[in-house]
C-alpha cells in the first residue's frame, strides 16, 4: 500500500503531514509512506518514517496542469494521499470536485461549507461563531466594528494568520501588510474571545464519522499553537450533530475543529481546518489513532492495533540527520540592510493563494458582517452611511470659490446634537438626580459650539483658567463652570471671585491645595471633589488607588475638605479608544471604587462627572439605553447622588465641523489611481492616525454629495513629511479632476482643536 | 526512525509507595486559613480595596473568572500566621492559605458560591527539601510538609447545581479533575461547607463524587479513555 503524505513543514507553526507519518508507520509498519513537498527547505522531508520523497517544485513555479495528470495517475495507480495543507486541498478539490476514493480530503463544496469566518457548516453543533466583519466594509463601519468589540478583534488572512489591532492605526498597519501578502483586500475582523483553547478532531470517509477525539491545549506556542494537551472523548452531545454535519458535507478525510471554551463554558468555533491537525500524533499517543483509522477504512486493510500510552502529549525540539539525497540549501542572504532571514511558506503557498484565487478556486465566507449565526448584523457595503444634515449643511456653502483647506461649521447638524443632548438630559432626569451636560471646551473652543452648549443647557468644563475666562466671555456664569485637569490653576490670576459649579483635583498635591484655598477663602466651589485614576485601564490622570495605601492616602486627605462642601467624583476614559462595552464595565467599576470612598471617608458622593470621550455613533443611541440604564443604576450603589454630569464633548463636536481639501494632482490616465495630492494635510487632520474620516465628493453633472468607497487609491497631504497620508483604501470617484473638492466630514473635534500651522510659511 | 516502535506500554503506578492515609491523619485536624480583622480602619480600607480592585480586574468578565490578579499581586511565599488584613495586603508574598482565604472572599464578594478547599499534593523530595530551607529561612513552619507532599490550599467555587470548580489560588488556575498523580498530582482535596445549611450534600467535580468537610482521596483516570478506544475500534 502506497500513501502519499503532505504537508510536512516542522517550522513553529507545523504542518500535519509527519504526525501522520508518525501515526501511519506505527498502524502500517509495511506500508510506503511517500512525503510530498513543495520546498526542499521543509525539515520535514528528513523524518525518517518516510520511505519514499517527491520533491515538487515550490507552488509559484509548478505548472499546476501537468502536476494535476500525475496527482491522477497517483490516486489512479490505487495510491492514497492524505493532504495536510490546506491549500493543497482546495487544488485537489478542483481536480475531483466531488473527490475520488483514494484522495482523503474533503469535496469542494464541503470546502465552501467551512470556509472561514461564518462557516456555515457549524449549524447544529453546540458551538458560537465570534462577530466578524469584512474589510471590504468602509473604514467608518470597520472602526465602528472595532469599538463595539473594545478593540479586543484580530485581523485574520483569507486562509492564515492572524494578526490583533488594538487601535485604528495598528489596523492599518496590518490591513495593509496582510493584504499585500495575500494579494486580497478580503481579510476580515473577528472579535477574541477569551477562554481556553480546545478541539474536536475528527476522521471521515464519505460522509461517515469513523472517529473522533477532543484535545485541550495545556502548553501552547508563541503564536498560539499547540504545544502540549490532552485527549479525551466527544461528548455525545457534539458527536450526534456532528455526524449529521459530516454526512451533509459527505466528508472525507481528517478534519479540526478549533473552539474557545469561554468562562460560561460557551464554545465558541475559530475555524474548521480540513485536515488532521499537527497534533494528530498526540490522538495517538492516547490511543485512537485517526489516520491509521482513515485508511483503514478506505482501503480495508486492518490497521495494526494502537496501544495506548498516556493521555497527554507534549512536544520536544529533535535534531534529525539530513537525508543525503536532499542536502540542505544555501541560507539566502539577508536583503541590505534587513534584518534576520525571513523564510515564512518556503513551499510559495502565498503564491499558491494568489494563483488559485486568479483561478477562482477559492474564496472566502463572510463577506459583510456578522456572527454566523444566523443574525446578519449589517448590509454589505464599500462606502460609509452620511447623515442628511452634513449634506445640508454643506449646501450653505460655494465650494468652488472657496480657498482651501477651509474649515466648514455644518450649523444644522452642530444645533440638533447640542439640542438632543439637552433633551435627553431633561428626559433622563429623575426627581432624585438631575442629569446635566458638560461642554468640554477643550474639544473643541469654537465660540459657536461653547454658545450652543449655552443655549441648551449645558455647563462649561474647563481644563485652564484661559478656558473658564473663555466660557464667561461667551456667556456663562461662573456657577455653570467645571474646573478640571492637572494644570487647571494655570495661568495664575484668573480665577473668578464667584462661586464656582465644580472642582475635581486630580491628585493628592491638588486635593490638598484645593483644600487649603477653601479654608483661606480664595476658591469657592459648590462642590469639590476628586478625578480617580482608572484601575485596570492605563490613565495618567485623577488620583490612583492602585495600592491599599493610595487609598488610605485619598480617604485621608478627602478628610481636608471642608465639610459645607458638596463631594463629588469624576472620572474620565475616551470610550472611542477603550471600546464601548468596555467603557460601561469601567463605569460599573468605578462606581464600586466611589462607593468605597464614599463609605471610608464618610463623605457623601452627591455628584457624578462622567466623561467619556464618545465617538458620535456610540453617544447614548436610541437603540443603545445603556446611559438610561446607569442613571438608574447609580442610585442603587451610591444613594446619595444628586446630580450627574454627562460630557459628550467629542459626541457632539466632531460631527459638527468638516474640512475641505482640494485636489492637486494625480495621473489621469492611469486606468486604476494609486495616489493623489489634495492640499491639506495631517496638519489639519491630526486625528487621521486614530479614527477614519468620512470623504464627500460632489458629482460635477448632478451636484449629487457622494461618501468616496473603499478602493485603491491613497490620498497624500501636501506636506513634505513621510505620514503625511490623509486617506488610505479610497476610490477616486469617476470623473473626479484635479480642483474638485474633497470633503473631510467628523473633523470637527481634536482634528479642529489640535490642528497646526505647518508648511505655511 | 519512529517513537513508535519497540515502545512498551509506560505503566508507572505509584500508589503503592504513598502513604495518603497517613498524610491524611497527619492533616486531619488542619483548619483552612483564614484572615483575621484588626476590627479597625486599617483592615477595613484593606479588605475595601481587594474588592474594589477584584471588580476593576475582573473588567465585566464571568464571576467564574478565577482571580488571577491576586496571584500577581502576592508571590507565593511564606507567611506568618495570624495574619490581618491590613498586614496581608502590604506583603509581596503570601502563602497558599492567604491566597486562598483572599480568593474565597472576592468570589462570594462577587456573588460566587465559593467554599475553602484543602488539598494534598505529591511534588518530590527536592522540591519539598527547597521549600523547607525557604521556609525555615523565614522562620515559618513547615508543617505543611511531609517527605514529597504537601499540604495546599485553595477553593471550590460553585458552577452549577452541586458541580464545582476548584481553584489553586498560588498557581492562578483551575484545578483539573482528571488527575493522573505524579509530581504535582492531587492526592486527596477537602472541601469545607460548614454550616451552611444550603451547601449541596455531595459535590460534582469531574467525575468525583465529593462529600463536604471530609478528605476525599482522588482517584486517579489511568487509561479510561485509551481502553474506551480500543473497545470502541473493537480490538
Amino acid at each position: 500500500m502506497r500513501i502519499y503524505i503532505s504537508g510536512l513543514y516542522s517550522g513553529t507553526n507545523p504542518q500535519p503531514g509527519i504526525g501522520i507519518t508518525r501515526s501511519l508507520r506505527q498502524a502500517y509498519p509495511d506500508a510506503t509512506l511517500v512525503g510530498v513537498e513543495y520546498s526542499n527547505r521543509s525539515s520535514g522531508i528528513h523524518w525518517t518514517d518516510l520511505d519514499e520523497l517527491w520533491l515538487q517544485r515550490p507552488w509559484e513555479e509548478l505548472n499546476l496542469d501537468a502536476y494535476a495528470d500525475e496527482v491522477r495517475e497517483v490516486l489512479e495507480s490505487g495510491a492514497f494521499w492524505i493532504s495536510g495543507f490546506d491549500l493543497e486541498i482546495m487544488w485537489l478539490a478542483s481536480l475531483y470536485p466531488e473527490g475520488h476514493r483514494n484522495m482523503l480530503t474533503p469535496p469542494a463544496a464541503a470546502l465552501r461549507k467551512i470556509s472561514k469566518p461564518a462557516v456555515e457548516a457549524h449549524k447544529g453543533l453546540p458551538v458560537r461563531i465570534p462577530s466578524f466583519i469584512s474589510t471590504e466594509n468602509s473604514d467608518w463601519d470597520i472602526h465602528t466594528f472595532c469599538r463595539q468589540h473594545d478593540w479586543k478583534v484580530w485581523l485574520k488572512g483569507p486562509y492564515y494568520e492572524a494578526v490583533r489591532t488594538a487601535s485604528w492605526d495598528a489596523f492599518e498597519i496590518v490591513r495593509t501588510t496582510l493584504s499585500r501578502a495575500w494579494s486580497t483586500e478580503k481579510l476580515f475582523l473577528q472579535t477574541h474571545v477569551s477562554g481556553y483553547e480546545e478541539s474536536v478532531c475528527f476522521c471521515a470517509y464519505k460522509g461517515e464519522l469513523i472517529e473522533a477525539v477532543y484535545m485541550r491545549k495545556r502548553e501552547l506556542t508563541e503564536e498560539g499553537k499547540t504545544w502540549a494537551g490532552d485527549v479525551t472523548e466527544v461528548s455525545e452531545e457534539f458527536l450526534k450533530p456532528l455526524r449529521r454535519v459530516i454526512k451533509e458535507l459527505n466528508w472525507s478525510g481528517g478534519a479540526e475543529l478549533e473552539m474557545v471554551r469561554d468562562p460560561q463554558e460557551q464554545l465558541w468555533l475559530l475555524e474548521c481546518n480540513p485536515r488532521f491537525p499537527a497534533w494528530i500524533h498526540g490522538s495517538t499517543i492516547a490511543g485512537r489513532n485517526l489516520p491509521a483509522l482513515l485508511i483503514e477504512r478506505a482501503s480495508g486493510v486492518p490497521a495494526k492495533r494502537t496501544e495506548a500510552v498516556s493521555e497527554e502529549f507534549t512536544r520536544v525540539v529533535l535534531e534529525v540527520p539530513v537525508r543525503s539525497q536532499f542536502p540542505l540549501p544555501p541560507l539566502p542572504e539577508p536583503l541590505p540592510g534587513g534584518i534576520g532571514h525571513s523564510l515564512k511558506h518556503p513551499s510559495g503557498s502565498l503564491a499558491l493563494a494568489e494563483r488559485l484565487t486568479k483561478l477562482n478556486i477559492i474564496e472566502t465566507n463572510g463577506n459583510g458582517n456578522g456572527n454566523g449565526n444566523g443574525h446578519k448584523a449589517g448590509r454589505d457595503k464599500g462606502a460609509p452611511e452620511v447623515p442628511a444634515s452634513f449634506i445640508e449643511d454643506l449646501k450653505a456653502y460655494r465650494l468652488e470659490e472657496m480657498e482651501t483647506p477651509a474649515w466648514l461649521f455644518l450649523e444644522s447638524t452642530a444645533q440638533s446634537l447640542f439640542k438632543r443632548a439637552g433633551d435627553l438630559a431633561k428626559r433622563l432626569s429623575t426627581p432624585e438626580i438631575k442629569v446635566t451636560n458638560g461642554y468640554s471646551i477643550k474639544t473643541n473652543p469654537d465660540e459657536r459650539l461653547i454658545r450652543l452648549a449655552h443655549e441648551n443647557g449645558f455647563m462649561a468644563e474647563a481644563i485652564s483658567l484661559l478656558e473658564v475666562q473663555k466660557a464667561l466671555k461667551v456667556g456663562f456664569k461662573p456657577e455653570q463652570v467645571i474646573l478640571n485637569g492637572p494644570g487647571k490653576w494655570w495661568p495664575e490670576g484668573l480665577l473668578p471671585k464667584e462661586r464656582l459649579h465644580a472642582v475635581f483635583c486630580d491628585s493628592i498635591a491638588d486635593l490638598r491645595r484645593t483644600a487649603s484655598s477653601m479654608e483661606r477663602r480664595e476658591l469657592k466651589s459648590k462642590i469639590v471633589g476628586i478625578r480617580l485614576r482608572t484601575p485596570n485601564v492605563y490613565s495618567r490622570f485623577g488620583i490612583p488607588v492602585d495600592s491599599p495605601k493610595s487609598l488610605e492616602k485619598l480617604i485621608d486627605t478627602i478628610e481636608l475638605l471642608p465639610t459645607d462642601t458638596a463631594f463629588g467624583i469624576h472620572f474620565h476614559m475616551a470610550s472611542s479608544n477603550i471600546g464601548v462595552s468596555q467603557w460601561w464595565h469601567l463605569f460599573e467599576s468605578m462606581l464600586r471604587w466611589c462607593r468605597s470612598v464614599e463609605a471610608l471617608s464618610g463623605r457623601p458622593v452627591e455628584y457624578l462627572d462622567l466623561g467619556g470621550g464618545w465617538f458620535p455613533d456610540d453617544w447614548h443611541t436610541e437603540r443603545d439605553d445603556r446611559f438610561a440604564s446607569a442613571v438608574h443604576r447609580v442610585p442603587e450603589v451610591l444613594r446619595n447622588v444628586k446630580q450627574i454630569i454627562s460630557e459628550p464633548g467629542k459626541a457632539i463636536a466632531q460631527p459638527s465641523m468638516a474640512l475641505a481639501f482640494r485636489l492637486l494632482e494625480f495621473d489621469e490616465t492611469e486606468e486604476e489611481v494609486k495616489e493623489a495630492v489634495v492640499d491639506g494635510s495631517i496638519a489639519e487632520l491630526p486625528m487621521h492616525f486614530f479614527q477614519p474620516h468620512r470623504i464627500l465628493h460632489r458629482d460635477a453633472r448632478t451636484g449629487e454629495w457622494r461618501p468616496l468607497k473603499r478602493g485603491k487609491t491613497q490620498l497624500l497631504g501636501r506636506l513634505c513629511m513621510e505620514h503625511d497620508i490623509v486617506a488610505r483604501g479610497v476610490e477616486l470617484p469617476e470623473g473626479a479632476q484635479v480642483g474638485d473638492v474633497l470633503v473631510f466630514c467628523d473633523a470637527g473635534a481634536y482634528d479642529r482643536s489640535m490642528s497646526y500651522v505647518f508648511g505655511r510659511g | 526512525m519512529s517513537l513508535a516502535e519497540d515502545r512498551v506500554r509506560i505503566e508507572v503506578d505509584e500508589t503503592d509507595l504513598i502513604d495518603i492515609n497517613a498524610a491524611i491523619e497527619k492533616w486531619q485536624h488542619f483548619p483552612y486559613s483564614t484572615l483575621t480583622h484588626h476590627g479597625k480602619r486599617c483592615c477595613t480600607i484593606a479588605r475595601e480595596w481587594v474588592f474594589s480592585m477584584d471588580y476593576s480586574q475582573l473588567n465585566g468578565g464571568s464571576p467564574l473568572t478565577g482571580p488571577r490578579w491576586l496571584r500577581h499581586k502576592f508571590k507565593w511565599g511564606p507567611s506568618n500566621w495570624p495574619l490581618r488584613w491590613c498586614e496581608a495586603v502590604e506583603r509581596k508574598e503570601l502563602d497558599c492559605g492567604a491566597h486562598a482565604s483572599l480568593a474565597h472572599e472576592v468570589f462570594t464578594a462577587r456573588g460566587v458560591k465559593s467554599f475553602p478547599a484543602q488539598f494534598i499534593q505529591q511534588f518530590s523530595e527536592d522540591a519539598t527539601r527547597q521549600w523547607c530551607e525557604k521556609w525555615g529561612c523565614e522562620g515559618v513552619s513547615t508543617h505543611w510538609v511531609k517527605e514529597d507532599l504537601i499540604y495546599h490550599e485553595g477553593c471550590a467555587v460553585i458552577a452549577r447545581g452541586n458541580e464545582i470548580k476548584v481553584w489553586d489560588p498560588s498557581a492562578g488556575w483551575w484545578v483539573n479533575p482528571k488527575q493522573f498523580g505524579g509530581y504535582g498530582g492531587l492526592l486527596a482535596i477537602r472541601i469545607f461547607t460548614g454550616y451552611d445549611r444550603q451547601a449541596p450534600e455531595q459535590l460534582t467535580w469531574g467525575r468525583h463524587k465529593v462529600t463536604p468537610n471530609q478528605w476525599h482521596k482522588v482517584e486517579r483516570a489511568r487509561g479510561d479513555f485509551a481502553l474506551a478506544a480500543a473497545a470502541a475500534s473493537g480490538k
